[in-house]
């Protein structure tokens, strides 16, 4: 069954004596869904909650059409059975096998010595590295792994618990030019966990921001990370020119920016989103 | 060195071996069980696991009688209904020795199964694998040299087991007399020279799965 949204789901689950309520509401047509968010937010546990690895999870998960969780009808697929891409933080590789084995590792057993791997191991260049152990690449390779490895089985929905988060900001930028390219090449809808403001407007079409297991908020990532960060800009557009793709550029006339002291540090750059409020004003 | 001293060695290493295989698969399933699931009743079965390590030889061996002799719970019905009699036979020591080197080896080969990410195994059911198939070619694999070590461990007490062996299996010169009841029929006979052989080979044996066990230790998985 195919059709519909790439994600329609509303987990709930209950940790310890009441200790944790997870209750998130996600959506999405198409594209990167980000989850945002502070530590301890619920982000991964969501993750794990679509991808069917927690028994006790309620509610429904619809993937591309597909039911795969409605616990008002006792509908529970297993997780193996979801066809969720799952790219974990850390940890992910299998110590035991070499590159090109952790690729293969899904496949059936016809396919784990054809040409699927290879055309994987070609994608995300990881080629080279194909008879190495995971134990001697380094955070962005083995990420570029993870990640071949979850589309080389071709998941309906991807999920990546913050990929980027133990690579440094070089490596990062690259990985992330690597995975927006994959996911649009292949028209695989994801979720992406992060905390980082830059990888979410970078990657996300959508984003929903997660505070102590709840949905808060759900918009567009401009709309989303701006109130995130609660920092507003106030100015006169004293000059604006229409670039490519209908958008524009202007310059700021007295602007201020507002916002919690400890962003504030006298000669760092601001790169702030926001909005326009009010259109142009009869008079300076 | 004849074919009489020889025996009891041939017999130790093949009553080791037969009870590996009751002990593998029996604890590799324990130690799952153990390590993976969370229970009401994990503790008692923790307990019992433990028990035949700390309960004095004979005890384990009376239980063995009581269990499997040929009045025994389950002896009886073997008995009746095969013709089955376990009693002072070499299959007798091979389950005394399994039930012994059962704990050793579920203590030694639940802490690596402990030490598999969770992660790993929540990958691989992602990409399609069964509970089983999880098992099989993820947990084991990255667990494997603690479950070695675990056999190897298990192997040594085996072929080291007295007590249970002497209350189950007898000391029957030809069947049942592996090396440590040799060692102990040749101590009370005054055969020094022939306590002395088998008391090498035990120690020797012995010093080697130390070594073997010592280099298989658990590793942190990097990756």
């Amino acid at each position: 069954m195919t059709g519909g949204p790439a994600l329609d789901a509303h987990v709930r689950l209950t940790l310890g004596a009441e200790e944790f309520q997870l209750d998130a509401r996600l959506s999405l047509d198409a594209g990167v869904l980000v989850l945002f968010g502070p530590s301890a937010a619920g982000k991964t546990l969501t993750l794990k909650a679509l991808a069917g690895l927690l028994a006790a999870v309620t509610g429904h998960v619809r993937v591309a059409g597909a039911t795969l969780l409605d616990t008002s009808c006792g509908l529970r697929v297993p997780a193996h059975e979801r066809r969720i891409g799952y790219v974990p933080q850390h940890q992910s590789l299998f110590p035991f096998l070499d590159v090109a084995g952790n690729v293969a590792f899904g496949l059936p057993r016809a396919l784990r010595r054809g040409d699927r791997v290879e055309r994987w191991l070609d994608e995300l260049g990881i080629a080279h590295l194909r008879a190495r152990r995971p134990e001697s690449l380094s955070g962005g390779e083995r990420q570029r792994v993870a990640l071949a490895r979850a589309l080389a089985v071709e998941p309906r929905l991807l999920l990546l618990d913050e990929p980027f988060a133990s690579i440094d900001d070089d490596g990062s930028a690259v990985l992330r030019a690597v995975v927006r390219e994959v996911i649009v090449r292949h028209s695989v809808p994801a979720v992406l966990v992060t905390h980082d403001v830059d990888e979410a407007l970078d990657l996300g079409d959508r984003v929903v921001r997660l505070d102590r297991g709840r949905t808060v908020e759900t918009g567009t990532p401009l709309e989303i990370l701006a109130r995130a960060r609660r920092v507003f800009v106030r100015g006169r557009i004293a000059s604006c020119e229409r670039t490519d793709g209908g958008r524009a550029r202007g310059a700021l006339e007295d602007a201020t920016v507002e916002g919690p002291a400890h962003l504030f540090e006298e000669g760092s750059e601001a790169v702030v989103a926001g909005t326009i409020a009010r259109g142009p004003r009869a008079s300076g | 060195m004849t074919s009489e001293a020889a025996f009891p060695i041939v017999l130790s290493l093949r009553v080791g071996l037969a009870a590996l295989t009751i002990v593998v698969p029996l604890g590799l399933a324990l130690a799952c069980l153990q390590a993976r699931t969370r229970y009401r009743l994990r503790r008692a079965v923790d307990a019992l696991i433990l028990l035949p390590l700390v309960l004095p030889p004979s005890v384990v061996g009376y239980f063995l009688i009581v269990v499997l002799g040929r009045r025994g719970l389950v002896g009886a019905l073997l008995d009746r209904a095969l013709g089955v009699r376990l009693v002072f036979t070499p299959a007798a020591a091979v389950l005394a020795s399994a039930v012994v080197a059962l704990p050793l080896f579920v203590k030694t080969a639940q802490p690596a199964l402990e030490a598999v990410p969770g992660e790993l195994e929540a990958v691989a059911r992602t990409l399609g694998l069964s509970p089983i198939s999880v098992l099989v070619r993820v947990t084991l694999p990255a667990a494997w040299r603690g479950i070695v070590a675990a056999g190897v461990l298990g192997f040594a007490r085996a072929i080291g087991e007295f007590g249970a062996t002497l209350m189950f299996a007898g000391n029957l010169p030809g069947r049942t007399n592996t090396m440590p009841l040799e060692i102990f029929t040749a101590y009370q006979t005054g055969d020094d020279a022939r306590a002395a052989l088998y008391v090498g080979v035990l120690t020797g044996l012995s010093f080697c799965v130390v070594l073997v066990a010592g280099r298989l230790g658990p590793r942190v998985l990097a990756s």
